[in-house]
């Protein structure tokens, strides 16, 4: 579509292709690594130089299987998630939809600074707090402090999308006969479907990632799985072996979820695209 | 079917007043155009009347009810936007149900509503299209058909025919006039169209800068502008204004043309006349004026001239020997020609007419 000369056309492709296979060695080899490890003896993952060829076992992922309730924690982190992926979805798309109707933000920008403090911030507060109603080692009290890594990101992808629709259709809608919650329902929502996917996407992942909530808040019967998975980082010696197949194993549903919805992802993402 | 009634009703934007102060009565069943030069309020207003705008001041009634704090939803109205605001993700035919849907109307009865309004509006072949798939003519009608499916208290409509072609324009125009009569609905219509203004109005407001200048049939603000900017903005070509002084019993122009002045007028004054197109008349007794430019229109055809420094329209008969850059003789028709204020701007003619 351009006219420029065909020359500096391929030395930008060629700058684009080399750029693009540094940013995807950064990402891929850290997790090739992992999934290497998880396949070798616990003596070789620590081996100096790396050994690209050996003999793979599973014995990482039996142990993990055998000595540790793996899929009791696995059912752990996907009932935290899903919960709080719920919660922040069910409190933040109305929080967003009103920020962006009556543009009063700073609520919006609360919500982001609790994000980003750090989570150690919160720690004491929240289990002093959940002790004395004796919440602690509950599902509830992990889905709610989860709900502080979700509810901000499903206010901050969404809210430019509630701010993408033209305040006029809102306007028609409430001479049609809407009041404002079903604005909400019958308008602003299905017209941010793809925003919708995007931040329960990232809701999930971020918060199925997250392991210091129930380090502290979680017992034995309620820790998830990326919490569970710190147990093989040993006081002398750490099981690298089992922790690069647990590591593997917590990677895997993010993964499989980013790869089924990343068309919804890439348009939301980049927002200008799906606009009009 | 309901009167509206504004009382002293102002409306501002932070420190920008755009309604300083307005009190008009719009009764029942009642076809009033809205007119004004852009950025007057004509958008303001109607959004106000929707209930889309709180007011700050004064009050507004909907029938008898006053409506000051009624939400947009409960005042049972429906509005055309100037820019359509259609639902993108629903197909025509939703988007003409929608309402009917928000007041629980039985199936049946809002697909045979859509149809007949689709029908209408020549849109029926788009029923299953969004609004993305449309052209903006298209869209426009949409927005109509959203409307007129419902049988609400009062319409506003925000030019709505702005972006039809002449055709189409007329045919809906006469469309929503023969609508009008039959649903006998109370309807408020802003444009930018002349033509329009003056063929479906029962009354015809003229804003500028938020403020009536005249309220009156079309006749009445055509034939009896009360200020020069009413004369000047209603009509199309704009009626002509020149200077002029009362000098010997005569009415002087600026270049020294002589023209009759009217008696009531006093030795010495200063008006600015007004002289609607239609108004010169070819008469070999009369001005001799440079013709710079003709525009035959086929039923008329408008010459461009200049008088005392003015470049004029006159519209005459098309078998008028007007030629560009020849010459043309030209009488003014002085009963029908309009006298202001200098100062305010003013007609001095109606005094004229009660003074006679
Ligand atoms: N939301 C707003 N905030 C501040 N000023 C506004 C707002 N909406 C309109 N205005 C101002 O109010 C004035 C009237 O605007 P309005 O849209 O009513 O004009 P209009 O008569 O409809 O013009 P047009 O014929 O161009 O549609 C304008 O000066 C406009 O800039
Ligand atoms: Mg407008």
């Amino acid at each position: 579509m351009s006219m420029s000369d065909p020359m500096s056309d391929r030395s930008a492709r060629i700058a684009n292709s080399v750029m693009l296979f540094i940013a995807g060695m950064l990402v891929i080899t850290p997790t090739f690594w992992m999934v290497l490890s998880s396949f070798k003896q616990s003596f070789e993952v620590t081996a100096y130089p790396p050994k690209l060829f050996f003999t793979p076992t599973l014995e990482n992922y039996v142990t993990l299987s055998e000595r540790t309730p793996f899929l009791h924690y696995a059912f752990n982190s996907m009932v935290v998630t899903v919960g709080s992926t719920l919660l922040g979805l069910i409190l933040g798309t109305p929080a967003a939809f009103v920020a962006s109707w009556t543009r009063i933000t700073w609520p919006a920008i609360v919500t982001l600074v609790a994000r980003m403090a750090p989570g150690t911030l919160f720690l004491l507060p929240w289990y002093l707090m959940f002790r004395q109603v004796d919440m602690i080692g509950t599902y509830g009290a992990l889905i709610l402090t989860h709900g502080v890594i979700t509810m901000p990101i499903v206010i901050w992808v969404l809210l430019p999308f509630f701010d993408n629709i033209p305040r006029s259709i809102y306007e028609a809608a409430q001479v049609d006969g809407c009041a404002p919650a079903r604005v909400f329902w019958k308008i602003a929502l299905p017209l941010v479907s793809s925003g919708l996917v995007v931040s329960t996407i990232l809701a999930f992942v971020f918060s199925w990632n997250y392991f210091l909530f129930s380090l502290v808040l979680s017992n034995s019967d309620t820790k998830t799985l990326i919490a569970a998975s710190f147990n093989f980082i040993g006081e002398g010696s750490t099981n690298w072996g089992g922790l690069m197949a647990a590591a593997t194993m917590i990677a895997l549903p993010p993964l499989v979820l980013a790869t089924i919805v990343q068309r919804w992802l890439i348009s939301g993402l980049t927002l200008g695209a799906v606009k009009g | 079917m309901a009167s509206i009634t504004l009382k002293k009703l102002s409306k501002a934007y932070g420190a920008l007043t755009v309604i300083p102060d307005l009190s008009l009565e719009i009764r029942d069943t009642e076809f009033v155009v809205l007119v004004g030069p852009s950025g007057c309020g004509k958008s303001t207003l109607l959004r106000v009347l929707a209930g889309l705008e709180p007011i700050s001041g004064g009050e507004l009634y909907i029938g008898n009810d006053l409506v000051n704090d009624v939400q947009p939803s409960k005042r049972d109205i429906a509005m055309v936007f100037q820019d359509y605001a259609l639902y993108p993700h629903m197909t025509v035919r939703q988007n003409m149900s929608f309402a009917l849907e928000m007041r629980n109307v039985p199936k049946a009865e809002i697909t045979e509503q859509v149809d007949r309004a689709a029908a209408l509006l020549d849109i029926t072949k788009f029923l299953e299209r969004r609004p993305k798939a449309l052209s903006g003519g298209q869209r426009q009608r949409v927005a109509m058909g959203r409307a007129i499916v419902r049988n609400p208290r009062v319409f506003l409509f925000d030019e709505p025919l702005s972006n039809l072609d002449a055709k189409l324009r007329a045919q809906v125009r006469a469309e929503i006039k023969a609508l009008s009569d039959q649903l006998k609905t109370t309807m408020v219509f802003v444009t930018h169209d002349q033509v329009e203004a003056m063929t479906m109005a029962d009354r015809i407001v003229v804003l500028k800068d938020g403020v009536i200048q005249q309220v009156g049939t079309p006749e009445e603000v055509y034939n009896q502008p009360v200020n020069e900017f009413v004369g000047g903005f209603i009509g199309s070509p704009a009626m002509n204004i020149f200077d002029a002084r009362v000098e010997g019993g005569k009415l002087l122009l600026t270049d020294g043309t002589i023209l009759d002045a009217p008696k009531s007028l006093r030795e010495g004054q200063s008006v600015r006349l007004g002289i609607r197109p239609e108004h010169f008349v070819p008469d070999l007794s009369g001005v001799s004026v440079p013709v710079k430019l003709t525009e035959p229109l086929g039923s008329e055809t408008l010459v461009h001239f200049d008088l005392a420094g003015t470049e004029a329209i006159a519209s005459v008969p098309p078998d008028t020997p007007a030629r560009a850059h020849g010459r043309l003789s030209l009488r003014v028709a002085m009963n029908k020609a309009h006298l202001f204020d200098p100062e305010t701007g003013a007609s001095l003619r109606q005094k004229t007419l009660e003074a006679v």
